[in-house]
Parts: structure tokens; C-alpha cells; sequence
């Protein structure tokens, strides 16, 4: 066994030891995975999972590194990239992937891409032609 | 500050290329000589082409630490690096078929699942799906 190996065994034996907790944050990840679109608040995830909001949230940190709100927006963030690259108008985009307003959506999306759907779109677009 | 370039030490740009290309199915993006057989040699993922590129540098032909520091990940199996992908079970399946060793079989390892391969140009690779 290379030290990696046992490595790989040490680290699970101490941070990935608890099989239902486990369960609970993949189970409540791909339900944002498959349901993102949709509105989708920490009540409706913590009873997919089964546990408290509270508890999930500390969960689903422990295990992602990310808060559910994080990964929900990043996995919109990352949706919206594919529909902006197709063409989709921005105001359509974002009702498409979840978001609520427009100017949320704006704001979100430029914070973690360091550019306007907007430019985005038209740079993405003028790269293809 | 941005971040458009990872670089991996390769003892052959040209087998790197090779094997960077036709196997693992990344794209050449720029191929620039730089004398004395060196290449600036770059190839990028085909599902994200805009995404960084990859630097198949000649870093352990030239400098001795590099060369020392390669060959102790490789030997303790460390990966150099890692690659996301859909599915580590359906990318070691394809692998395996076009003769690449692994030396980690797929691994869950709490939420993700993990596999290592070696490179045939001096690295362990980990390939990583989250679950």
C-alpha cells in the first residue's frame, strides 16, 4: 500500500466514519441537484434529510465546505452559464435556473464571475462566431 | 489576479501530449518553441476549452529538484493533481480498456469518490466525482 493509500484510509477512518450523516447530506445535495429550478428553502431540504434546518446546515458545511444556500446558487450560477451561452435571454435565464429577481440574480451572478450576465453572454457569444 | 494556467512536470512533452490528448481527451491549445527541443505546450479540457490550461512543462529534464520532487509523489503515490469528472467509475472502466494503471481503485471517501492513475510521463493523477 503507497503512503497515499493509507493515507486515504486515515483520513476516512476520522473525518467519514458517520455512514448516515454521510447519507443525509448526499441525499439532500441531489435533491438541489435535481430540483434547483424550483424555490427551495432550508425547511424543504431538512426534511428531505431528515434532520433539524439546523443540524443540516451544520451537516452539509462539514461535509461540502459550502452552506445548502452556497451550492444551490452556485449550481444556478453554473446553470445559467449554460443557458446564457445558448442564447437564452438573461430575464428568461433567470426565472429558468431559480432565481427570484432579476437583480438578485444579477448581483449573485457577478460577484462570482466578475462579470454582468450580460457581458458574459456577449462575450461567450462573440467567441463562438 | 486570474488563474489560466496549472502546470504538471512531463519527462516527454511530446508522449505527454500524446497521452494528455489521446487519452485522457484534453485539447492542444498552444505550441510554442522555446529552443533546444523545449515547447511551451498547453491543452485544455474539452467541456470547458475557455477554462485553464494545462502546462505539459519539461520542468524535471532541466532542474534536478524537480525532477527529486516528482519522483518522491510518485513514489509515496500522491497525486501531482486532480480532474473533476461525471462518473470516476465510467472514466477508470474507459481507462482501464485504453491500458492507463491505476494505482487507487475507485474510492468513496465521505462525499466524493476518488481514483489515481499514473500519467506515464513522471505523476499520479487523481480523478475526483462528488457524490
Amino acid at each position: 500500500m503507497t503512503f497515499y493509500e493509507a493515507e486515504i484510509k486515515r483520513i476516512r477512518s476520522i473525518c467519514y466514519a458517520n455512514d448516515k450523516q454521510l447519507e443525509t447530506v448526499i441525499a439532500v445535495r441531489n435533491f438541489i441537484d435535481q430540483h434547483f429550478e424550483e424555490t427551495l428553502d432550508l425547511d424543504q431540504l431538512s426534511r428531505v434529510g431528515l434532520t433539524s434546518k439546523y443540524h443540516l446546515l451544520r451537516l452539509f458545511k462539514q461535509y461540502y465546505g459550502l452552506t445548502p444556500r452556497q451550492y444551490l446558487i452556485d449550481k444556478r450560477i453554473a446553470a445559467s452559464k449554460e443557458q446564457l451561452r445558448k442564447g437564452t435571454s438573461v430575464t428568461e435565464c433567470c426565472w429558468a435556473v431559480g432565481f427570484a429577481s432579476l437583480g438578485s440574480f444579477s448581483t449573485l451572478f457577478k460577484a462570482r464571475t466578475g462579470q454582468s450576465p450580460r457581458e458574459y453572454q456577449k462575450e461567450q457569444l462573440s467567441r463562438s462566431t | 489576479m486570474k488563474v489560466t494556467i496549472i502546470g504538471i512536470p512531463v519527462r516527454d512533452q511530446a508522449k505527454a501530449l500524446q497521452f494528455y490528448t489521446e487519452v485522457l481527451g484534453f485539447i492542444k491549445k498552444k505550441d510554442l518553441p522555446l529552443g533546444g527541443g523545449n515547447r511551451w505546450l498547453t491543452v485544455v479540457s474539452a467541456e470547458a476549452p475557455d477554462g485553464p490550461e494545462i502546462l505539459l512543462e519539461p520542468a524535471p529534464l532541466h532542474f534536478e529538484p524537480s525532477k527529486v520532487f516528482q519522483d518522491a509523489l510518485m513514489d509515496a503515490g500522491i497525486p501531482y493533481t486532480q480532474f473533476d469528472v461525471e462518473s470516476v467509475d465510467a472514466e477508470y472502466e474507459r481507462l482501464t480498456q485504453l491500458g492507463v494503471a491505476f494505482s487507487v481503485q475507485p474510492t468513496e471517501m465521505g462525499t466524493v469518490k476518488v481514483a489515481v492513475f499514473n500519467d506515464t510521463c513522471g505523476n499520479n493523477i487523481q480523478i475526483v466525482e462528488m457524490l
